[in-house]
């Protein structure tokens, strides 16, 4: 069996972040059956709010889903609990960007895709992944 | 009457023939927009942590600079809209955030600018731009997509309802043509996801295009300058992944109220829209 390990830390320091009461989710699955790029995810969005609920850092960490998330905020107008899941997202990857990794690097962006970008996908994009 | 309008990082670039038309558009109800002076950036997206308030810092100088003008400022782009709106929502809401960024800027603003989008605007001035109108779109039917910046965070944005918003459908009938409510128009385009996974949002594009036309749209209007990129630019690629689907022209609304309002062409701004909609408008007589 998989060992666990469990990071208080980790949660609090995320709950702060992102001023949510993550503790509040109960596990309805809306924001999933919702959310328009949950088929991309290796995680569901509500998976991914219960192993933060669980504090395994390594898990939510590891996960794609945060990558995924367009900030539509779909999930967070139907959430019965007022869980502010695109919040939770946005901290999971400042958490990652703040540790120095970038996951979009501008010049690895194809030169074409680069010209014909529209500035405010490129620089959402770049606020989101770098 | 003459309002200051912001432009934001788009609207003399890739979204030229919003800015034209609407400018035209506004300019033939006799509303003067100008340009704000001194704008700049927004900030795009708006940033969800609570840990930064960084992000508040462009959004309040240009609403200390905005207020300096009028108590009211349209926006047109729905990102630098959402953006501006939340910023204020915060600054109106919590006086201690108010009162560091201000001091941090050397700013007095005081958290009251009433931020304005130019649907708000036509739905508050109903009659002026109906009796406008020179040439009903009669039976043109338009699919009328919201997409999420104007709509969501709810209590932030106060536009519309949510999940079942009617705004875009009112102009329509306003300027004659047929408004097509469809399920998924509240749902995302793909926004920035065009970049890093372009299949996810191309996808997302695509469900939303095919809905709307299940539907019964001819077209699609927004306000949206990312939703438009993503819906029109990458139809192309769209048939490669989804050979099922038919090119849609999008548009934004102010370019359908230039025709509606019978302006010269060069306000319709046409030869921008990647997504022909010669086809659509010689149906409809209008071309």
């Amino acid at each position: 069996m998989r060992q666990l390990k469990r990071d208080g830390e980790f949660i609090n320091r995320l709950a702060e972040m992102t001023n949510q009461r993550i503790s509040d989710c109960y596990q309805c699955g809306r924001c999933t059956a919702g959310c328009p790029f949950a088929e991309y995810m290796d995680e569901p969005p509500n998976r991914l709010i219960r192993y933060i609920q669980l504090g395994l850092k390594e898990e939510v960490l590891k996960a794609n889903g945060p990558w995924f998330c367009a900030s539509c905020l779909v999930c967070q107008t139907r959430c019965p609990r007022g869980v502010d899941i695109p919040r939770i997202m946005e901290g999971i990857r400042t958490f990652h960007l703040r540790s120095k990794e970038q996951i979009l690097d501008v010049d690895k962006i194809p030169q074409d895709v680069l010209l014909d970008a529209h500035p405010l996908v490129l620089m959402s994009a770049l606020l989101k992944y770098s | 009457m003459k309002i200051p309008y912001y432009p934001g990082c788009d609207l003399y670039t890739k979204a030229k023939p919003l800015n034209d038309s609407l400018k035209a558009v506004f300019g033939a109800v006799d509303v003067e927009l100008y340009e704000l002076p001194n704008w700049y950036c927004c900030g795009t997206t708006f940033n969800l942590t609570m840990d930064n308030r960084m992000s508040l810092i462009a959004p309040l100088r240009i609403l200390a600079r905005a207020q300096k003008e009028n108590g009211v400022c349209l926006v047109p782009c729905s990102i630098c809209y959402n953006t501006l709106k939340r910023a204020n929502y915060i600054l109106n809401q919590d006086s201690e955030v108010l009162k560091i960024i201000n001091e941090h800027l050397g700013e007095s603003y005081d958290g009251k600018m009433k931020i304005l989008h130019p649907f708000e605007f036509i739905k508050e001035n109903k009659n002026l731009f109906k009796n406008a109108v020179k040439q009903e779109l009669k039976g043109l039917n338009l699919g009328c997509y919201y997409g999420c910046y104007l709509l969501r965070p709810k209590q932030e944005m106060q536009f519309d309802d949510p999940e079942a918003p009617t705004i875009i459908e009112e102009f329509v009938s306003l300027i004659g043509a047929n408004p097509v409510s469809f399920p998924l128009k509240v749902e995302c385009c793909g926004s920035y996801l065009i970049i890093n996974s372009p299949d996810a949002a191309i996808d997302a594009s695509y469900k939303i295009l095919k809905n709307a036309r299940e539907n019964g749209a001819e077209a699609l209007i927004t306000s949206c300058p990312l939703c438009h990129y993503n819906l029109d630019n990458f139809q192309k690629k769209m048939m490669e992944t989804h050979p099922d689907h038919q090119p849609i022209p999008i548009f934004y609304f102010s370019q359908v109220s230039a025709i509606a309002l019978d302006l010269p062409q060069e306000y319709w701004g046409l030869v921008y829209n990647k997504t022909s909609p010669v086809e659509v408008l010689k149906r409809h007589k209008v071309l």
